[in-house]
């Protein structure tokens, strides 16, 4: 690299940092008057849901901050529903809104091939390869025997978990899945999925999962164990979809961090030096790339493997 | 130069990305552990109405279409099997039809060889007995030409006989007694 670049490259940063830190100031002053000059955090907004959020904007600079609608909350006898749409509301609108027209155009692809007789092409070949592989060697093997049913929960747990890891790292865009309302409700899907199929697959036996009582033991010992085990099994029911909530989230959210706090050193460091955290932050950009792809497949291959599990469970 | 634009505009987006950080937070700030009742159920609402949509115009489609690929390849596959094996088969029939051909081609020459060779001789047989027949034949006819000309010849011999015993003695001989007597001479000749 030329030194003349570099020096290029300092000023365009310094542009660049322009429009993160006046807003930041904008907003932070009414708020914090003692705080306005301090340092802003940056990291904490962009993790979190809001109800405000930045779109796209054609004049500089390049973005325009919208405030939400916020909606009275509904009150179901004790609870308190709140359905204002926060950003992370309006993520998940997007992300399924394209992940659905994606799916639409991919299936529409796949008719037209099919009454030709061929596969079908260029992207549609692609999604097909990651429904199949996901569905013939993810989902199939380890649910079990007969385990076409639980294919399209899984299926879309899967490019759902994927679009909006995705649209997280897109411009103007943040990750709902790095929002722990959203990875619980995903996991507390699988959970219901898991019971359910255990109460299909095993009918009274199910009850064994939860609660240990085995008969191959002495008669004395049955409530001893009973007693000590079945908390055990309980916990480890519950342990499961918490596992996959907080993995989730916290592979996101930790993602976005790294990044943000490399971009907030570039601006902290204002010399050649930012090369540095630049250069991580770019990297570390596209580890996330495939940390997105990688934990939307963690969280399908695991609700796959416990929904076998507890098909398979005999005690 | 255009590496460095390419850099440059990564960055830009990196920054963009970062953009939303500044939505400003209200007095009482959200904890990141703290579930939201309402994400939660807008959450559900969406993946649900989401899968159900994927399962009728995405998943449901698009696997059927693979597995009518599948179908169509296994379909073709067992058609190409068939075939060969069809063809083999054929194969097998024809060679053996050759086989046969030729096995009865080596007959029919063994057989017109046999016949040939059969008539020959018989043919050749019937030449020589004809041969010997004729030859027979022509023995016969000439012994019974040869016993004839003796049988002339010796009456011939009489007669001159008779004429020369005649001449000498004057007279006529020619009575039967006297032919019986030369005819006995000469037999006694001939026995000799």
């Amino acid at each position: 690299m030329k030194p003349g670049f570099l020096k290029s490259l300092v000023p365009a940063l310094l542009i660049l940092a322009a429009p993160l830190t006046l807003p930041a100031q904008e907003h932070a002053a009414p708020a914090d008057t003692a705080h306005a000059a301090g340092p802003v955090d940056i990291i904490t907004p962009h993790i979190t849901n809001s109800d405000h959020m930045e779109v796209p904007w054609p004049v500089f600079p390049f973005f325009k901050e919208i405030t939400l609608p916020h909606w009275e909350p509904i009150h179901l006898g004790p609870l308190t529903l709140d359905m204002s749409p926060s950003k992370h509301v309006v993520m998940l609108l997007i992300g399924s809104t394209v992940l659905f027209l994606v799916m639409l155009l991919v299936a529409g692809a796949h008719k037209r091939a099919s009454r030709a007789g061929v596969a079908p092409k260029g992207a549609a070949n692609a999604i097909e390869a990651m429904i199949l592989y996901i569905r013939n060697e993810v989902i199939l093997p380890n649910v079990g025997h007969h385990g076409e049913g639980f294919v399209p929960y899984l299926l879309t747990a899967f490019f759902f978990i994927l679009t909006l890891n995705l649209l997280g790292l897109v411009p103007y865009g943040s990750t709902a899945t790095g929002n722990i309302s959203v990875t619980a409700t995903l996991a507390i899907l699988t959970f219901i999925t898991v019971e359910l199929a255990g109460i299909r697959a095993q009918g009274l036996g199910y009850l064994n999962t939860i609660f240990y009582w085995n008969n191959d033991l002495p008669m004395v010992l049955r409530p001893v164990l009973f007693a000590i085990m079945s908390p055990v099994e309980m916990i480890g029911k519950i342990t499961k979809p918490v596992a996959l909530a907080i993995r989730l989230f916290a592979n996101m959210t930790a993602g976005h961090i790294v990044v943000l706090a490399f971009i907030g050193l570039i601006f902290t460091f204002g010399s050649l030096i930012s090369i540095a955290p630049f250069v991580m932050a770019v990297l570390v950009m596209v580890l996330e790339l495939l940390v997105a792809f990688l934990q939307a497949f963690i969280f399908t291959l695991l609700s796959s493997v416990f929904i076998g599990q507890i098909r398979e469970a005999h005690h | 130069m255009s590496r460095s634009l390419i850099a440059l505009a990564l960055l830009a987006l990196l920054a963009l990305t970062a953009a939303p950080a500044y939505a400003a937070e209200g007095a009482a700030k959200p904890g990141l552990l703290d579930p939201h009742l309402g994400l939660m159920t807008w959450t559900l609402l969406i993946f649900v109405v989401l899968m159900v949509l994927l399962k009728v115009f995405a998943f449901g489609p698009i696997t059927e279409a693979v597995r009518s690929r599948e179908q169509a390849l296994t379909d073709a596959m067992a058609a190409a099997e068939r075939d060969r094996n069809e063809a083999a088969k054929l194969l097998a029939e024809q060679r053996s039809a050759i086989e046969a051909a030729r096995g009865e081609a080596q007959r029919f020459i063994a057989e017109g060889r046999a016949t040939a060779e059969s008539m020959r001789g018989e043919m050749l047989e019937q030449t020589r007995s004809q041969q010997a027949e004729l030859l027979d034949r022509a023995r016969k006819e000439i012994e019974s030409e040869k016993v004839k000309a003796i049988d002339e010849l010796r009456r011939e011999a009489v007669d001159l006989a008779l004429a020369g015993a005649g001449k000498l003695i004057g007279q006529k001989l020619d009575g039967a007694a006297d032919r019986v007597i030369v005819e006995q001479y000469l037999n006694s000749l001939g026995s000799k």
